[in-house]
């Protein structure tokens, strides 16, 4: 009989889940957006992801919780995210020193030992500039959606800056440069100049070692992807699912906990 | 892990806690009621700071009330917010440190302050070894009180002390000696400052023989229990009740080493601390790490006040251990202040509590943390904080910090 371990990562805006077996592959994953009711969304998008493979939670050997959301979450041991997401991204990629971590409302810098542990970590603290949330509030006011933002940077050929570092205050600055007439695609890249400018300040904090990977939400948008890529003066790694190498971790970690 | 509510206490309470309720209520009922019995036995109150020579003001029979320690008793009982609110309203930033701004609140409003507030001073005694907030918030104080303000002001040191800023500081405290007898109208007497100095080195004696005891594994303290009972250390070093008070506690904590009784249960990880106690969330801060068999089993914070007296005559013992005081130190000091530590309590990691309040502790934090772990191999954690001031606390991520590094400490398998 085959065993099945879950990954749950409850974060600010989105659930992943993922379900692999016991020969670490991937089975299957899930994401939905989190909203107020995050518990029960999780219980719920896990139950469909297990259904789709016809097995229920009884079937489940064992279940790690992350994110925000991980303490009221039903599971076998919940962890933080820094654990997952160094347990997820080392299986990934085995040649990772750095992981940088930009989701819904923090972003992170984790350095990894040469065995996949964590050696030293930093976090952005109280403030969401340079998070997934920051960029939302930004495509927000300039009335385009998220997932067309990458598209739209490669075509700017004149960034603006972004000189403040505050969510609020960055988007009064945005606001002030649409009247003043500034092209969308421009303004964009300054949003994401900022972005990788801070998460690329943290990093060198941390300390900066090679391979370097770039996860969470925000990796899947180009325009800070490149931005950051420049600022670093390396390439960046990005897992094809960056959204869910932290639950990923998670499902790894339970089968470890379990083995 | 499901959080609950439950009040188990997740450490070991201490029996001369006691001792320790009984001799600091007779410090601060004392104080409270200076009015009444300071004119008439010819004693001053001065407000000092932390890092005063208080052994010359007690030669000359003043009694010494602390703004710092104050501060501390108003944030542990939930005032420091009403109080800096106060302060704010008044004029003083958000950005000025939260001792400060909530011991300038319950001079403007003393009704907000716990404890009355504090007694009005007939003197000021500010010394800038700790920081140089303490100089401008000494003046407003003594302007908003009309009293003499004392300054004595110990050159930073990059190295070591240069004969040229010992001489300076000496000279400063000849000159405050003649000021204190201006003040009070009692001769400076060099005899009686010898007295001081050396009741002063027996009290701290044995706050280092106590805390030397937590090198023992498990350690009989926790780092909320050395926040607790430095009380005494600051505020009544030099007196003989704290002398007793001390000698209960080192007692206690010998038997507790020879029993192998920790101050939490099942020590797995040993810690060091770096910064001033989060004050407001001393309880619930602390037992994040508790709960997880993390015990803190020293700090530089209250470590602060088990420095033995420099040699010399009493002035130039003074001059020396007044200038030589850590945070008047460079960052590599510090550093290899942090790593002996580490090696000498045989401490898994240390924790660093950035401190929005103190800067000269707080600024050069990340080059000391980078420089031990490097020296020692030892993770170390920042946590951002404040001293007394809750609203720069944010509860989620501070777990979320404290878990991801106490889960570094665990083989998952």
């Amino acid at each position: 009989m085959s065993n099945y371990y879950v990954g749950v990562d409850i974060g600010s805006l989105t659930v992943k889940v993922v379900l692999i077996n016991n020969d670490l592959e991937i089975l299957g994953q899930a994401k939905i957006r989190a909203g107020y009711h995050g518990r029960e969304v999780a219980i719920r998008l896990e139950e469909q992801l297990l259904a789709d493979f016809g097995l229920t939670i009884n079937q489940v050997t064992a279940t790690v919780a992350t994110g925000y959301g991980r303490v009221t979450f039903p599971s076998d041991r919940e962890l933080s995210e820094i654990t997952c997401q160094a347990k997820g991204i080392s299986h990934l990629f085995p040649s990772s020193r750095t992981i940088i971590d930009i989701g819904g409302q923090d972003s992170k810098v984790i350095k990894l030992l040469p065995n996949g542990k964590v050696a030293d970590f930093t976090m952005n603290d109280k403030c969401a500039a340079g998070t997934g949330r920051f960029l939302e509030v930004m495509a927000t006011a300039l009335e385009i959606e998220w997932h067309e933002i990458g598209e739209l940077v490669s075509s700017s050929e004149n960034p603006t800056k972004i000189s403040s570092f505050c969510t609020v205050f960055a988007e009064s600055e945005i606001i002030s440069q649409v009247s003043a007439g500034a092209l969308k695609s421009d303004i964009l890249a300054g949003v994401c100049d900022s972005v990788a400018s801070r998460v690329a300040s943290m990093t060198r904090r941390t300390g900066l070692e090679t391979d370097i990977v770039f996860t969470g939400g925000v990796a899947l948008n180009r325009g800070v992807v490149n931005a950051l890529t420049k600022q670093l003066g390396y390439p960046l790694l990005v897992f094809q699912e960056p959204v869910i190498t932290a639950a990923l971790g998670a499902a790894l970690l339970a089968r470890e906990i379990r083995k | 892990m499901h959080t609950t509510k439950e009040k188990r206490p997740s450490y070991r309470p201490l029996v001369s806690n006691k001792v320790l309720q009984q001799t600091m209520g007779r410090y601060y009922a004392l104080t409270s009621w200076h009015r009444y019995w300071g004119k008439f036995l010819r004693r001053p109150l001065a407000w000092v700071t932390s890092g005063a020579p208080v052994e010359l003001l007690r030669a000359f029979n003043i009694h010494c009330a602390y703004p710092e320690q104050y501060a501390a008793i108003y944030s542990a009982r939930k005032a420091t917010v009403a109080l800096c609110e106060v302060a704010e309203a008044a004029g003083y930033s958000q950005d000025l440190c939260s001792y400060a701004r909530s011991n300038i609140g319950g001079v403007l409003r003393p009704d907000l302050a716990p404890l009355g507030g504090m007694p009005k001073p007939d003197l000021l005694v500010a010394c800038n070894n700790i920081c140089g907030t303490v100089l401008k918030w000494y003046e407003v104080l003594a302007r908003h009180f009309n009293v003499p303000l004392l300054v004595l002001d110990t050159p930073f040191m990059t190295d070591q002390l240069t004969p040229q800023a010992k001489d300076f500081v000496i000279e400063q405290l000849s000159a405050m000696a003649a000021d204190l007898a201006e003040i009070t109208g009692r001769r400076f007497n060099e005899k009686k400052l010898a007295e001081q100095m050396n009741l002063s080195r027996k009290i701290t004696s044995l706050w280092i023989e106590t805390r030397q005891y937590c090198q023992a594994s498990p350690s009989p303290l926790n780092a909320p229990d050395l926040f607790i009972n430095m009380a005494p250390i600051v505020v009544l070093r030099g007196s003989q009740k704290g002398i007793n008070f001390y000698s209960k506690l080192k007692d206690e904590i010998k038997e507790r080493v020879e029993l192998a009784q920790g101050a939490i249960e099942n020590e797995r990880i040993r810690l060091v601390w770096d910064n001033i106690a989060i004050w407001p969330q001393l309880f619930s801060f602390y037992k994040m790490f508790s709960e997880k068999g993390a015990c803190f089993v020293t700090d530089t914070y209250s470590g602060g006040w088990a420095v033995e007296q420099a040699p010399g005559t009493p002035i130039e013992s003074m001059a020396t251990t007044y200038t030589e005081v850590f945070l008047n130190r460079s960052p590599k000091f510090r550093a290899n202040q942090l790593i002996n530590l580490i090696k000498e309590y045989r401490a898994d990691g240390f924790v660093m509590h950035s401190n929005r309040s103190c800067k000269p502790y707080s600024l050069v934090q990340e080059v000391i943390r980078r420089e031990v772990m490097r020296e020692t191999g030892v993770p170390g954690l920042m946590i951002e904080a404040d001293m007394a001031d809750p609203r720069a606390y944010a509860e989620e991520p501070v777990r979320n910090r404290v878990q991801a590094f106490l889960e570094t400490f665990d083989d998952l398998k």
